[in-house]
This record gives C-alpha cells, sequence and structure tokens, in this order.
C-alpha cells in the first residue's frame, strides 16, 4: 500500500473521524471495476464535511490482496462500480458497508454520500436496479442480487 | 420488387448475430446496443444507450487497457482479446472482444466499434478438460468458509506442508489448488497424484519415475510427479491409504527433500511444497498404528479441516446457482434456477456425498428439466430426509417446527449427541432442548467411541 499524498493539512487522529469513506477512482470518475482498480480515494469525514483527503495505491489482482489492502485503509463505506460477488463478500465480512454500482463524478458522488442523498437508485450504474427492483435484474436467474451489502 | 433499406439491414444482422456489438460515439457513450449485448451483459439498450462505455460494459481492462481506445491510437484493429466483464449479478463473464474505429465519409474518425463473445461455456468446457478449477470456483459464504477463505493467503505465502482433511467431495483438491494459486509457487506446476488409488509399485514409479533399465520395458528415463512439481507443488491425495514402504519413503522426501527415482544409484533434489489431503482422521490411524507417527507430524504442519456440506448449508443455494450456471453452460440449455420447493428439499437433505453429490443432484435435474426452474420432480427420488422423516414429512412449505427439528438435529449431530453442549449452541435452556426433543420425536445421534474426539 502506497501513501501518495495528503491534501488537507495534518492526518487527523482516528478518534476524531466520524466515518471514512474511500472510492475508487479512475479520471476523477468512479471506476468501472473495482477488481482491477488502481487508485482508491480515502475521505475522513468529521462533523459531516470531508476534513481529510488522500489516495491509495491499489496493486495485484487477486482478490484476497485486493480486499486486504481495502481493509488496512480502515475504511467504514465503499462506493464503488462493479465488483465480484467474492470481492463484495470478503470487504463486507472485513465490516465494511460496501455502496456497489455506482457511477458518475467522483466529487458529485462524495457531495450526494455527504449530504445523505446517495439514494439506492441514485448514481446507480446502467443495468443495475435500486433495491425495490432488485429480483431478477441479472442474467441467468441467479437469486439474490443485492447492490448493498452489509 | 422494392430493395431493402440499408439501415434495416443493417439493423437485422446485428440483432440476430451471438456476439455483442456496442458503438460509441468520440466522447465514448454508447450509441447502439445490440440483443446479444443486451444478454451478455445484462443492461438492456435503453438504459445503456448514453451512457460512457465503461460504466456499461464494465471490462477489467476498461480502466487501463481498454481496446477501443487503443484502436484509436494505434489506429490498429484489435482481435479476440481475452478479458472478463462483470455483470450486475458480480458474477465474472469471461469473453473475447475486437475492437475497430468508425470514420466517416472523409475518413475521420466518429467512433468505435466494439464485438465481443461470451466464453462462458468455453471456459467451463476448458476446466472440465483441464480440471483447472480456480479459488474463485469455490463457493461459500458461510462462517467456517469464510474463515478458511480468510486463512488461505497467509497459507499460501508460507512454505509449510499442508494436510487438507475433508470428507469425499468436500473439494481438498480446490483448496489445494487454491493455495498453490495463491503462493510464489504459482507460475510452476501443480501437480496432484491420488495416492490411495495406486498400487505401491505404480506409485512408487509415478512419484519418483525411473531410469532406463530400471525394470522390464523402462527402455527409457521416466521423470516422476515429483521432478515435474519441481519448484511448485504436490498435491498426494488420500494420503491415509498409502502403505507402511511408501509412507518411509515419503518421510524422506518431506525431511530431506532429495529422493531416488527407481533403478537410478544418485538422489535427486527437489523444491518442491507438499499439500497432502485424507477422507480420514489421520490422528487415528497413528494411534491404530496404521500411519507413521513421524510421517504425520512431517505433514500435519498447517492444518485444514474441510466442513461437510451439511454443516454449512446456508451455502446450498450459492452452490445450486453455481452449477446451474455452470450446467446452462455445458449442456447450452436456460435453466432459470431452482424452484423453492426444490430448493426446501436441497436444504433438508444430508449431503453425505457434499459438493459433488449437489453437483450430480443438478445435474440429474439437468436431464429432467426441459426450461424454466427446477422443481422437485426433476430431483432424484432418493432425495427425502430420512432423519427427521417424521417431522417435515410432505411438500410446500416447512412448518416452523419442522425447521426447529432440523436445526436441532444438526446441533445434536455437531456435537456427538451431547445435548448440553448443542443447547449451548442454540442459545436455549438444556431443559428446553429435551422438552423439544421428545414434543418433535427426534432421535438423539449416538456417542462416539471412547477414541473418537469431541469438537
Amino acid at each position: 500500500m502506497v501513501l501518495l499524498d495528503t491534501a488537507v493539512g495534518t492526518r487527523l487522529a482516528d478518534s476524531l473521524v466520524e466515518m471514512r469513506v474511500a472510492l475508487p477512482t479512475w479520471n476523477d470518475r468512479i471506476s468501472p471495476v473495482l477488481d482491477v482498480a488502481t487508485r482508491l480515494l480515502v475521505l475522513d469525514v468529521v462533523d459531516g464535511s470531508e476534513a481529510d483527503r488522500r489516495e491509495v495505491l491499489l496493486q495485484g489482482a487477486d482478490v484476497h490482496g485486493r480486499a486486504r489492502q481495502i481493509l488496512e485503509s480502515q475504511v467504514d463505506v465503499l462506493v464503488c462500480g462493479a465488483a465480484s460477488m467474492p470481492l463484495l463478500a470478503m470487504l463486507s465480512e472485513g465490516g465494511i458497508k460496501v455502496i456497489s454500482h455506482r457511477c458518475g463524478v467522483v466529487d458529485e458522488i462524495v457531495a450526494a454520500l455527504l449530504a445523505g442523498e446517495l439514494t439506492e437508485d441514485a448514481f446507480a450504474m446502467p443495468g443495475c436496479c435500486g433495491r425495490r427492483q432488485r429480483r431478477r435484474c441479472g442474467r441467468r436467474g441467479q437469486r439474490g442480487r443485492f447492490m448493498e451489502q452489509e | 420488387m422494392s430493395q431493402p433499406d440499408a439501415d434495416n439491414v443493417r439493423d437485422t444482422i446485428l440483432e440476430s448475430i451471438a456476439d455483442g456489438v456496442f458503438t460509441v460515439d468520440d466522447d465514448w457513450r454508447i450509441t447502439s446496443f445490440n440483443a446479444a449485448a443486451e444478454r451478455i451483459t445484462g443492461v438492456a439498450r435503453e438504459e445503456a444507450i448514453g451512457q460512457h462505455c465503461c460504466d456499461v460494459f464494465r471490462a477489467s481492462i476498461c480502466e487501463g487497457q481498454c481496446a477501443l481506445r487503443q484502436t484509436r491510437e494505434t489506429g490498429r484493429a484489435i482481435v479476440n482479446k481475452a478479458v472478463y466483464i462483470i455483470d450486475a449479478g458480480g458474477q465474472r463473464i469471461p469473453i473475447s472482444i475486437s475492437a475497430a474505429t468508425l470514420k466517416d465519409a472523409s475518413g475521420n474518425v466518429i467512433g468505435g466499434v466494439e464485438t465481443f463473445r461470451d466464453l462462458s461455456m468455453v471456459e467451463e468446457l476448458r476446466k472440465e478438460l483441464r480440471a483447472q478449477y480456480t479459488y474463485a470456483d469455490i463457493v461459500g459464504r458461510s462462517a467456517r468458509m469464510r474463515r478458511l477463505f480468510d486463512l488461505l493467503p497467509q497459507i499460501a505465502d508460507s512454505t509449510s506442508t499442508v494436510l487438507i482433511e475433508g470428507a469425499s467431495g468436500t473439494g481438498k483438491e480446490l483448496f489445494a489448488r487454491a493455495i498453490h494459486d495463491l503462493s510464489p509457487r504459482r507460475e510452476k506446476p501443480f501437480v496432484a497424484i491420488n495416492c490411495g488409488a495406486l498400487p505401491d509399485t505404480l506409485l512408487e514409479s509415478e512419484l519418483f519415475g525411473y531410469k532406463a533399465g530400471a525394470f522390464t520395458d523402462a527402455r527409457r528415463d521416466k521423470p516422476g510427479r515429483l521432478a515435474l512439481a519441481d519448484g511448485g507443488t504436490i498435491f498426494l491425495d488420500e494420503i491415509g491409504d498409502v502403505s507402511a514402504a511408501m509412507q518411509m519413503r515419503l518421510l524422506r522426501v518431506l525431511q530431506e527433500r532429495v529422493f531416488e527415482p527407481l533403478g537410478s544409484v544418485t538422489s535427486v533434489e527437489v523444491d518442491v511444497r507438499v499439500i497432502a489431503a485424507t477422507n480420514q482422521q489421520l490422528d487415528k490411524l497413528v494411534r491404530k498404528g496404521t500411519f507413521r507417527e513421524d510421517l504425520f507430524y512431517r505433514i500435519n504442519v498447517v492444518r485444514l479441516e474441510l466442513p461437510d456440506l451439511r454443516q454449512r448449508r446456508e451455502d446450498i443455494p450459492l452452490l445450486v446457482d453455481r452449477f446451474v450456471s455452470k450446467f446452462n453452460a455445458l449442456q447450452g440449455k436456460d435453466i432459470a434456477g431452482v424452484s423453492d420447493e426444490a430448493l426446501a428439499i436441497l436444504m433438508e437433505h444430508d449431503f453425505p456425498g457434499n459438493v459433488r453429490e449437489l453437483e450430480n443432484v443438478v445435474e440429474h435435474a439437468f436431464v429432467l428439466c426441459r426450461g424454466g426452474l427446477i422443481g422437485p420432480q426433476h430431483l432424484p427420488p432418493a432425495l427425502r430426509p430420512k432423519e427427521s422423516a417424521t417431522v417435515v414429512a410432505g411438500h410446500g412449505p416447512r412448518t416452523l417446527q419442522a425447521l426447529e427439528a432440523i436445526h436441532i438435529t444438526d446441533a445434536l449431530r455437531r456435537h456427538n449427541g451431547n445435548r448440553a453442549a448443542a443447547a449451548r449452541e442454540l442459545g436455549i435452556n438444556p431443559s428446553t432442548l429435551f422438552r423439544k426433543i421428545n414434543s418433535l420425536g427426534i432421535d438423539i445421534p449416538a456417542r462416539p467411541q471412547a477414541d473418537s474426539e469431541t469438537e
């Protein structure tokens, strides 16, 4: 894991951080596939606002190593694009609230998240329906597909 | 007779082909998306049009090695590049893609076209033919499986010998392959040998190889599996079945990483990681005197115990989905899944043959089911719960009492009939458990023999 920069002042003590959010990014947008994303934006949220921002390089393509790197960032919430089921399961098992199958400009998604407006349908990837429509939204009749894994 | 409209002809052709096709404009937004593209990606055309192609396609190369971008930059078309996409359900779908640029009448680039083919069937066939299942093929989200998944990377990073214990059909070889695939030895060979399937002499020549003239018909040198696995991993399946003489030879390999091919006067050094597996409890065999204690301790450095399928029933729906996808791909069928009634029967069955038995049950159902959902009538007739028959007989939704009986029976079995331990696990008072055992007519499993171990 490589820390690229610390953009806003000094790093906050973990105890002060209300919520740590991570988003895999690519060209200022959410990276389309978490399994191969290379950059993870990590935000510390204090008093409902972004207080710190840094970037972590993700390396390697094996699912376990990737899950471990993300878990090491000690994030509470991960907002990402598409991700394979094993990776989602490992992150959820590690205690991360994963909001998957989202797309769009990172800053807009962060703003929506902090404003409490990242609803089930907001910024959803095409073909990835929200909870109300989630049944049988994929292919091959597989059961129980959830966009959010807690 | 009027000539058909060129656009109509083009659209009809695109809609009728089995390959997915989409086009993008100069801004990487999708401008057309055919029916096969909808089917393979799981994204409807109306949702795809106008969106960024990477948000719709979700391929492993979108971020770093976009085929369309490379084509536009180099001017060369890309043909049949093997990648994967992730569908809305989180499944990795292997595909091959081809990409080319779209130009207007003046030769200016106005976008690109990407065609892709679903390789799921090819991939399944390849795996079947070469038995090359990987870590990703291990299905399970139960607590016991997750604990195993958490251990795998650490085990893979080490060089220690691993002993995998588990009943037949629990996936011992799959785990062995997973350890190899996650280890620094992944680029080197993984060689598996079933020690129980071969008589001693054959096992010896298979493992150690032989020199020309070592025995009649040994006309030329033949390297053994150990030599073939040099630098990689050797998987010794059914290690509990090998003879005393072979145990001695294996001990030397494990201790010194040295062996002699049959008929050779010189030793061969080998750098190999050993993963052994057995469906027996080796410590019991040691106590019985049929397995060498020193070999046991050499093998039992890191031990993985794979759970029976009945100990992780919650994984059955996931496994059924996996097998339905697999047989759909292999047999070219379009079975949607398993009905709730059939799934209830599968959830109640004890599966003494474990995951392999479940796979066979789904394959059996595929023979009888022509389409739609697999129902109870498609399952093998023998597939009925026996131990809990008094309380769960009949089809349709299970009653609360029936489910209670299943959970209590399972807990009692897990604790070898120890009611106090079972009550603790179930979170109820032992006296409540006794009352339920009586009222539900549950048979308490017999206590194990004196030499058995309890959890």
